[in-house]
């Protein structure tokens, strides 16, 4: 019997996976802009979109206001 | 006295110890942040529109090399929460592979293979001082990833509680952050 944490868990791990791919998409598109001479402005973006993605799936930046203390 | 005796056992609890270590590793980052975008800025200031002269298949490969050990970092503490002892092992021993790869790709590849050396002017000197501080904090990430891995292997670690382990991807994450700036503004931004 699966209790919630363990399907927490599990939808994590999905999750882990979907931003790694996003993000991963994100570098060719980065590469693919960057080698092609566009303007740096769409690099800052892409990198800004990727930071954020890191930082709040895999940082969990919001684990940092929560009141209760747990994992 | 026995709400003083209550407060004391809260502030004792890994709760709150949990609690009030992650504002502190928030703070740390927050301050160890302003280095790498000091040097950002200084790449901008000293080469203005043109960057350095630098093996662009080094670049997307050590940069795929950080992004994938993130992945790994993540599932070692997800995997820990789960108490899939195993699973954290593994996936903390591939993040810490892939970060050495990564500094063999900087350190051991691109700084012998780049045209200019570190005293060869601002191109030299940016290059060398940004890549040179992001490569100190992924070895010292390796070194952390070490610790977390051992006692992982004594078992010291449970899905309550595993505070280094939240340390140590955060800040491996971190070290990912600052790469996704940097690659950007050495590799891609500007012109020769």
């Amino acid at each position: 019997m699966e209790t919630s944490h363990d399907q927490e868990k599990k939808m994590e791990l999905r999750r882990g996976v979907l931003v790694f791919v996003v993000l991963a998409v994100l570098t060719v598109i980065e590469y693919f802009l960057g080698t092609h001479g566009a303007p740096g402005i769409f690099l800052w973006l892409i990198a800004l979109l990727k930071a954020g993605l890191v930082i709040w799936f895999y940082m969990h930046i919001q684990r940092a206001f929560r009141e209760e203390g747990g994992h | 006295m026995a709400t003083q005796t209550s407060a004391v056992e809260h502030m004792h609890s890994y709760a709150y110890k949990l609690r009030t270590s992650r504002i502190g590793l928030w703070l740390f980052i927050l301050s160890d942040s302003f280095v790498f975008a000091g040097l950002l800025v200084t790449r901008f200031y000293l080469l203005g529109g043109h960057r350095p002269e630098l093996e662009q298949m080094v670049g997307v490969i050590v940069t795929s090399v950080l992004l994938i050990s993130s992945f790994f970092m993540n599932r070692a503490e997800v995997e820990i929460s789960r108490g899939n002892r195993k699973g954290f092992i593994t996936s903390t021993a591939i993040t810490m592979a892939l970060g050495i790869a990564f500094l063999i790709g900087v350190v051991g590849v691109e700084w012998q293979i780049a045209p200019f050396g570190p005293a060869d002017g601002a191109q030299g000197a940016v290059f060398y001082m940004m890549t040179g501080m992001h490569a100190f904090h992924v070895l010292t990430g390796v070194v952390f990833l070490g610790i977390i891995l051992r006692n992982g292997l004594r078992g010291h670690y449970s899905p309550e509680r595993h505070w280094a382990v939240e340390a140590a991807a955060n800040y491996w994450h971190f070290v990912d952050v600052v790469w996704i700036f940097y690659y950007p503004a050495l590799y891609l931004i500007g012109t020769l």
